[in-house]
């Protein structure tokens, strides 16, 4: 091989190796952008039976006593104590 | 939480509760909602079976993600808003109207 043809080759590696991370990039961005919730619009709520502090004593609240009733929002949080 | 305090009487006029839910303690979350004002209840869902039953765990923070579901009188979901929408409720307060309006 003629050492401009293994120049050319070298370059080509080089240029190479540093597209690769970010050809690889959109197909990372893909796999960490959170995927929507199982459950749909349409989908019926799946029961549930939790407590919660009063100031007094625990509460129970399940989604099946407010069947035919009321509507509910049931928004889930992610810790105590953090914003939004 | 805060944001649906501030929307909570017209989501009470259209005949709907709210409820908070994380993984956290009854008892962390009542410090919180007195901490914020929330006078809803910020239920406990301490091991996560709820929350994994509704597909909103995260593995990453073993905590829930942030979703809010708007569950009409039927029990089917009418609504539901993500992570960063799910912040602001007015979606969820426009579909409540709609649910409302819907059912008289």
């Amino acid at each position: 091989m003629s050492k401009r043809k293994t120049m050319a080759a070298a370059a080509w590696l080089l240029l190479w190796a540093l597209a690769a991370p970010f050809a690889a990039q959109p197909a990372l961005a893909q796999q960490n952008k959170p995927a929507p919730p199982k459950l749909k619009v349409g989908d019926m709520a799946p029961d549930f039976d939790l407590q919660y502090f009063d100031g007094t004593g625990l509460k129970k609240v399940s989604l099946s006593q407010y069947r035919g009733k009321k509507s509910v929002v049931l928004a889930f949080f992610v810790f105590a104590f953090t914003a939004g | 939480m805060k944001n649906f305090q501030h929307s909570l009487q017209s989501l009470e006029a259209a005949d709907t509760q709210v409820v908070g839910v994380s993984m956290d303690s009854p008892f962390a979350n009542k410090a919180f909602a007195d901490q914020i004002g929330v006078t809803f209840p910020l239920l406990s869902d301490w091991g996560g079976e709820v929350t994994r039953k509704y597909g909103v765990y995260v593995d990453q923070y073993k905590a829930a993600r942030r979703v809010s579901f708007l569950i009409g009188k039927d029990g089917k979901i009418e609504e539901e808003q993500v992570d960063k929408d799910a912040i602001d409720p007015t979606k969820i307060v426009l579909a409540c109207d709609r649910l409302a309006h819907k059912k008289q």
